[in-house]
């Protein structure tokens, strides 16, 4: 991992680091709603979501339920990538054309 | 695409089928309606109200078991899973429960309001029923936790035990009218409305607020060392104010009603932190109602420290009641419900994998104005027809009670009809 570069991290110490040209951040472990805000607090930064297309990718040890909708209403949109058992692995992406409400 | 070794558990495989969680929804409504419905014809008695059979107690048991304990039997049955990680074992209790519970409620409320014993008690059994399914299935989910979630997990333990004596004690109450064997200078009536109120409905919504307040704001959850202290204290105050009322004791009474403000108090308090820590600064409509409720708590409570020394008179107790239920408990959960609704048909509008629709395409803003608008007029108008025992005061706060209740399902329709036209645009 030689290209991981550490960002400061979000609310309650969570790392988030940059690897592979992309945002990370690793949730696992917390009850919610700690990944909600963690990862909510991450985009809503300036640096990690303003323009289409910038990604997040996201490790949790349980599906997200909360989260979609709020993704959603902020013009996220989400995939999910491989992952082992009792691992959730979610690339969370910019969308570049916001739905019309 | 799959991946070996993949979960395989996507969001929508952690709900149930929205029919599920819904039917208790809608049924709540409806009963809400039914509820203020019944106070208008039922004015006369109300700041009076002196126990019996009748419409009073009706109205009050259409709030407490047809929305109250209906709306938390359909969150819990979605919230509590996805909560803790824990799934239930099947969908069919739910319905069960469902089956049992929804007539089993009409025919209680039925059986309140014209008086009959064997409505009462046919209804009573089919509730009872529904508690014991309900109170297995969460029971079950409970017992899967592994001190994970340890807040919320406590109040369910505390509000199960709750629904445990207050289903024990409501079947002697409702047998104590044909058989007249409970000892006649404990007031049963006030136990039961203890158990109920802070109890039952009390524990769950301390333990649900501990995580659904946070996510509504967006915030970190509150320390769960100090929570559990906060627990502990709830729960000796809740037994010394049942001891008192057993043991026929006013001063402790008192004593116990001036501690319950203490620790509201600090529930409110805690909340308010929360809130402010919040990322979400514009929290809506369902947070005016949800700082109402929290406001109307502390009060309602020190109305019944005031009521249990005898200071305000019998339409003191009858304000507190009606400020604890319709006040704070009501207007809580009806704040709550409005956020949970549009997320839950969010949820269940799109399939896996496909984008579900915003928040703000499924839920109407104007039909929740309407009903924050009468409702907060319901509550103003009761407690002043209470007060002054004024029968046309209270007839009209039920109407604007009822304009409200159909508001709220006006906006409840509203979502699920938009809920549906999604889900067909997303299949052409």
């Amino acid at each position: 991992m030689s290209d991981c570069v550490d960002l400061p991290p979000v609310s309650g110490g969570i790392p988030v680091w940059i690897e592979g040209g992309r945002v990370h951040i690793d949730v696992r472990g917390l009850e919610p709603p700690g990944p909600l805000v963690a990862i909510l607090e991450l985009i809503e930064r300036p640096e990690t979501g303003d323009a289409p297309g910038k990604t997040v990718d996201v490790r949790l040890h349980r599906d997200p339920v909360f989260l979609y909708p709020e993704l959603t209403e902020r013009g996220w949109s989400w995939e999910r990538l491989p992952a082992s058992e009792g691992e959730v692995r979610l690339r969370l992406v910019k969308d570049s054309d916001a739905r019309e409400i | 695409m799959k991946f070996p070794g993949e979960i395989l558990l996507g969001a929508q495989s952690q709900l149930l089928p929205p029919s599920v969680p819904y039917r208790f929804f809608m049924a709540a409504v409806v009963f809400h309606a039914a509820s203020w419905a019944t106070i208008i014809f039922a004015a006369d008695e109300v700041a009076d109200f002196n126990g019996g059979p009748g419409l009073v107690p009706a109205a009050v048991h259409a709030l407490t078991l047809g929305v109250f304990a209906m709306t938390v039997m359909g969150a819990l049955f979605q919230l509590l899973p996805v909560a803790t990680g824990r799934m239930l074992r099947a969908v069919w209790p739910c319905k069960l429960v469902s089956w049992l519970y929804i007539p089993g409620v009409a025919l209680l409320v039925y059986g309140f309001a014209i008086g009959h014993h064997h409505f009462m008690a046919a209804g009573a059994i089919l509730t009872i029923l529904a508690f014991l399914v309900f109170g297995f299935l969460m029971a079950d989910v409970l017992s899967r936790t592994k001190g994970e979630m340890k807040l919320l997990v406590l109040h369910g333990w505390g509000a199960l035990a709750a629904l445990l004596g207050l289903t024990a004690l409501g079947i002697a109450m409702i047998a104590n009218q044909e058989h007249g064997f409970l000892p006649a200078d404990v007031n049963f009536r006030l136990a039961h409305m203890i158990i109920a109120t802070f109890g039952f409905m009390g524990m769950l919504v301390v333990g649900y607020s501990q995580i659904l307040i946070p996510i509504f704001a967006l915030a970190q959850a509150p320390d769960e060392g100090r929570g559990v202290k906060a627990f502990v204290l709830f729960a000796a105050v809740l037994g010394l104010t049942l001891g008192a009322v057993f043991t026929g004791n006013g001063a402790l009474l008192t004593f116990a009603a001036a501690a319950g403000v203490g620790v509201a108090g600090f529930h409110v308090w805690t909340m308010i932190q929360v809130v402010r820590r919040g990322m979400r600064k514009n929290l809506g409509l369902s947070f005016v109602l949800i700082k109402t409720a929290w406001t109307l708590l502390p009060i309602s409570l020190a109305l019944g420290v005031l009521a249990s020394t005898g200071f305000l008179g019998d339409r003191g107790a009858v304000l507190f009641i009606f400020l604890s239920l319709y006040g704070w408990l009501l207007t809580f959960l009806l704040g709550v419900l409005q956020r949970i609704i549009p997320f839950l048909a969010a949820m269940n509008a799109s399939k896996e994998g496909q984008t579900p629709p915003r928040l703000s395409e499924l839920a109407e803003e104007r039909p929740l104005k309407v009903h924050a608008v009468c409702h907060f007029t319901a509550l103003a108008l009761i407690s002043y027809g209470i007060v002054f025992a004024h029968e046309l005061v209270i007839m009209a706060g039920g109407l604007a009670g009822l304009s409200g209740a159909l508001a709220y399902l006006w906006f409840m329709l509203g979502v699920l009809r938009r809920m549906k036209n999604f889900q067909a645009r997303e299949k052409t």
